[in-house]
């Protein structure tokens, strides 16, 4: 029973990042595939593209930096805190990431066709930039509570 | 398989379809269409086929469009069935009213409306103004003689109704066949005006080579 407890406690820590990085593929993948669609149709402002599809990247970092928050010794008082914050954080990084790169996606094809609605067409993968910074920032926030023996 | 490259390259359609040329040539769609998997494609093939009968009667007899109309009524895909349902009622529609202009019999098509068309037919609109509300402009359009008032009718109806799925569909399947759809009825539009363009180009040809524009090799 420990052992499955500590292996939770490990999932937590690791969650974010691997999780992280599953939405980050995902929504990379989605708004890049559009952007080399779009390129096919016009013959400039490529740049803007590839800046939108970046968009999706940085729930990964927000996951690596989690991790390295909830980085400490795994016993059977800290597992249940760590397996909580970081699978709960992953996940919410994760769902964040891949529809961030639906709107991106759907951004580059509006700017494909009005370049001038650049800055507005990327708004709502902003805000949905803004739920992932919430559940990283008080991923930090929580993980101060969490026992951390022999730190 | 993904549609976020081939939604993303496909130029986009203008918010009416009263404009001056398609915003994509029918080689280079077809150009672009080539990304998609085998089936998709030869589901978007046959829909274009179909689309494209009422401009080739000649060579194609009732029993042809019967088949092609079951063969896309038995696509999985319940887009291809709402836009062949549509297209084929609109087309009996247009059929029946011409048949009743011209004193002749119900038309014997395919599609669910033959048959309530049959049973109504000396109801000014077939008894069908509730789901079709155009019937009514388009019959007086069509009895006047007013051909392209008549059209435009009937490419606004259909326009509104794709565009209406098309917003319910971003980077899936279905909207390569809706955007198709669009597509169709622009490039019919505009080539309305081919031959005026054909004419004008020899025109112009001839203001600016002159006597030269009469050369023959």
């Amino acid at each position: 029973m420990d052992t499955f407890a500590l292996m939770l406690g490990w999932a937590g820590i690791y969650g974010p990042t691997a999780l992280g990085a599953i939405g980050s593929i995902m929504g990379c993948a989605r708004a890049g595939q559009a952007a080399c669609g779009a390129m096919l149709d016009v013959e400039s402002g490529y740049g803007r593209f590839i800046a939108l599809s970046a968009l999706p990247s940085s729930q990964i970092i927000y996951g690596i930096v989690v991790m390295f928050a909830l980085n400490r010794d795994v016993t059977t008082e800290s597992a249940p805190g760590l397996f909580a914050v970081g699978i709960l954080c992953g996940l919410a990084l994760m769902a964040s990431a891949a529809f961030q790169g639906k709107c991106c996606a759907s951004a580059i094809v509006a700017t494909k066709t009005k370049p001038e609605v650049f800055g507005l067409s990327a708004a709502p993968a902003a805000i949905v930039e803004g739920f992932a910074v919430f559940a990283f920032v008080f991923a930090l926030v929580i993980a101060g509570g969490i026992p951390s023996t022999g730190t | 398989m993904d549609y976020y490259t081939l939604i993303a390259s496909l130029p986009a359609l203008p918010p009416h379809f009263g404009v001056e040329r398609t915003p994509v040539s029918r080689p280079r769609l077809r150009q672009l269409l080539k990304q998609l998997t085998e089936e998709d494609a030869d589901t978007i093939h046959q829909l274009t086929r179909f689309f494209s009968w009422d401009r080739q009667l000649l060579d194609q007899s009732e029993d042809d469009i019967a088949r092609r109309y079951d063969e896309l009524m038995q696509n999985h895909q319940t887009m291809i069935r709402q836009i062949v349902s549509l297209r084929i009622n609109v087309r009996t529609i247009v059929a029946a009213l011409r048949c009743r202009r011209d004193d002749l019999a119900p038309p014997t098509a395919v599609g669910e409306l033959v048959e309530p068309i049959r049973r109504n037919w000396n109801h000014p609109t077939f008894g069908l103004s509730h789901r079709y509300p155009w019937i009514e402009t388009f019959s007086d359009h069509m009895l006047a003689g007013e051909t392209a008032r008549a059209d435009r009718t009937l490419f606004e109806y259909t326009w509104q109704t794709w565009s209406r799925m098309a917003a319910q569909y971003t980077f899936s399947f279905e909207a390569v066949p809706l955007y198709v759809a669009r597509w169709e009825i622009v490039d019919r539009w505009t080539s309305r005006d081919m031959d005026a363009g054909k004419e004008r180009f020899e025109q112009l040809t001839h203001e600016a080579l002159g006597e030269y524009a009469e050369l023959q090799f």
